[in-house]
């Protein structure tokens, strides 16, 4: 089923393009939003969380459009959002928070049950009780994707949900993130092309305020095949390089005549189908 | 025959299973179970498990029942529903903090006019009273002082609503400590209630332009105005002012009530997230 129909979204903030001409659609599964700093994947994110609306284009949301008010609150009764950064009363504790959170999603019967719920359901049972100043960043990005997960949410949208957490936390996320994309859909922003890797059937770039890719991870991994090779001195001319941990140089860009071509990863289609200009500034 | 050989007979404990037995004997029986393991182990025979489940579902709620700090306790005290005290217990503008620096203030400005003996007005109080509930609008709604802004504002609860709320709060509270403080300078007259309809027209006022200039400007420029005004109409000598007489007042009513219905005009405006953020309002 179709969730997210989006066609020409553009936004100006002041002089800067964030967003310029985004088309996509989004169904049931995890999609993976991948882009640099500044690309204008919060801008975006936001724009589809009805916390903002575009300039220009057309939009459906769950069937709704979220240009009217009753688009917007059709679209919020059926909507969980996870923020980039997600702000906490820090003098509640974790149940008194996403029960704050469900009066704010106007939830009425059984409320606590589905506090309950939703805490049990990101492995908070223990820690439902402890302030949130109490808890650490990995528990706190917990709370916050419990109070996305009230009232059973069809879309739901996770801004860099990973940032900042440990590898174990990162795991346990994800094994999260795996479950609640069975039957609705999510769209996850990431900084991590492993998230997309193992979590979403399908990722899009976007960079400048444009998207540059929208398919499957390993038709991203797919646009270097043949620009990635492994040299034992750091390779003239290529585009990025970097020392792996065998000591050998991993290089995205024309490969010299006779290079030892290797199998590209996401990371390295991420990095060809982003414009040159933030190439260079990863060789860097 | 011991204590140690009289247990509870099947039929009682089948009533107290079952939520049939009566005082006195339901007590008798519930003091012999707690202290007898083989009355136990028979209870949880007999119990139905639904009950017992049923059971150990309300403990859990009993026990994650949110225990409501000064604030929030006191709004159930005075007959506040559970889920709007729980809404207004996320408002800076009702922090302890907050509240003690306005009872500083109040003390302040009402001592500083008692010891001004050449004053027929209380001026401090009457210039810096109106500007307390202002402020504590101001700290009470935005990104910058609201942690969970962004979820607020997507949530379906309408933002507009869950301001209003706030601000009546806010009001209350900083009016009536206001009051306070004015019945410990009755020999002013009726002239130290002259900060109700200030305070009244520069909230209202700094919230309706709030959509045009932002959180922190809206206010500023209010009270920045409000000082100007003062400055401009007070007399030196006496600390008079056209603002604190019978027409003065009425103006200043007046001035209220266009405020809030300029406020009600712009209340769409509070839908989205742009209303707040500066970086992010429309500029086309």
């Amino acid at each position: 089923m179709t969730t997210v129909q989006a066609e020409g979204l553009s936004l100006r903030f002041r002089r800067t393009t964030a967003l310029e001409e985004v088309s996509f659609t989004l169904d049931d599964g995890v999609t993976g939003l991948l882009g640099p700093n500044g690309a204008g994947k919060t801008t975006l994110l936001r724009i589809l969380a009805t916390a903002i609306p575009a300039d220009a284009g057309r939009l459906r949301i769950l069937g709704a459009d979220p240009r009217n008010a009753a688009g917007r609150l059709a679209v919020r009764r059926r909507l969980g959002y996870l923020p980039q950064n997600p702000g906490f009363h820090q003098h509640f504790t974790a149940f008194e928070f996403v029960d704050y959170i469900a009066i704010l999603k106007e939830i009425v019967d059984g409320r606590h049950d589905e506090v309950r719920r939703v805490l049990h359901a990101v492995g908070l049972d223990d820690q439902r009780g402890k302030k949130i100043k109490a808890l650490s960043g990995g528990m706190r990005q917990r709370v916050g994707l419990a109070a996305a997960l009230l009232d059973d949410p069809a879309l739901v949208i996770l801004d860099e949900p990973t940032v900042g957490l440990d590898p174990e936390q990162r795991l346990r996320f994800r094994e999260l993130i795996a479950d609640i994309g069975e039957g609705r859909t999510v769209l996850l922003s990431t900084h991590q092309t492993e998230d997309v890797a193992t979590l979403c059937r399908r990722v899009i770039v976007l960079n400048q305020g444009r998207i540059r890719f929208d398919g499957e991870p390993s038709e991203l991994a797919g646009m270097a095949r043949g620009r990635v090779w492994t040299s034992q001195a750091r390779a003239e001319g290529a585009l990025a390089g970097w020392r792996t941990g065998n000591g050998d140089f991993h290089n995205i860009g024309d490969p010299p005549p006779g290079a030892r071509l290797v199998e590209p990863s996401i990371e390295d289609g991420y990095l060809t189908v982003i414009d040159a200009a933030a190439l260079a500034g990863r060789a860097s | 025959m011991s204590a140690d050989d009289w247990h509870v007979s099947d039929d009682d404990l089948r009533a107290y299973a079952g939520g049939t037995a009566r005082p006195p004997w339901s007590w008798s029986t519930e003091a012999h179970v707690a202290a007898c393991p083989r009355c136990r182990q028979r209870l949880a025979q007999q119990a139905d498990p639904s009950e017992v489940h049923a059971g150990w579902a309300r403990l859990d709620a009993e026990l994650d029942a949110p225990r409501p700090g000064p604030v929030e306790a006191l709004l159930l005290r005075a007959g506040v529903a559970e889920h709007t005290a729980r809404l207004l217990a996320s408002t800076p503008g009702l922090r302890k903090s907050w509240l003690i620096a306005v009872g500083f203030t109040l003390a302040v400005t009402t001592g500083a006019a008692h010891l001004s003996t050449w004053m027929t007005v209380p001026i401090p109080l009457l210039a810096i009273a109106p500007l307390l509930p202002l402020i504590g609008v101001a700290i009470s709604f935005g990104p910058r002082v609201d942690p969970s802004y962004e979820l607020a504002v997507v949530a379906p609860l309408h933002t507009f609503r869950l301001l209003l709320l706030r601000c009546a709060a806010v009001l209350v509270t900083t009016m009536a400590l206001t009051a306070l403080a004015s019945v410990t300078a009755p020999s002013f007259g009726l002239v130290v209630l002259g900060w109700l309809a200030p305070s009244l027209t520069l909230t209202f006022l700094s919230m309706a332009l709030l959509p045009r200039l932002g959180p922190v400007a809206a206010p500023v420029a209010v009270g920045v105005g409000w000082l100007a005004l003062l400055a401009v109409t007070v007399q030196r000598a006496t600390g008079e002012s056209v603002l604190f007489t019978a027409p003065g007042q009425a103006g200043l009513a007046v001035a209220a009530a266009v405020a809030a219905l300029a406020l009600w005009k712009v209340r769409a405006a509070f839908d989205t997230g742009r209303v707040a953020d500066p970086n992010t309002r429309r500029t086309m």
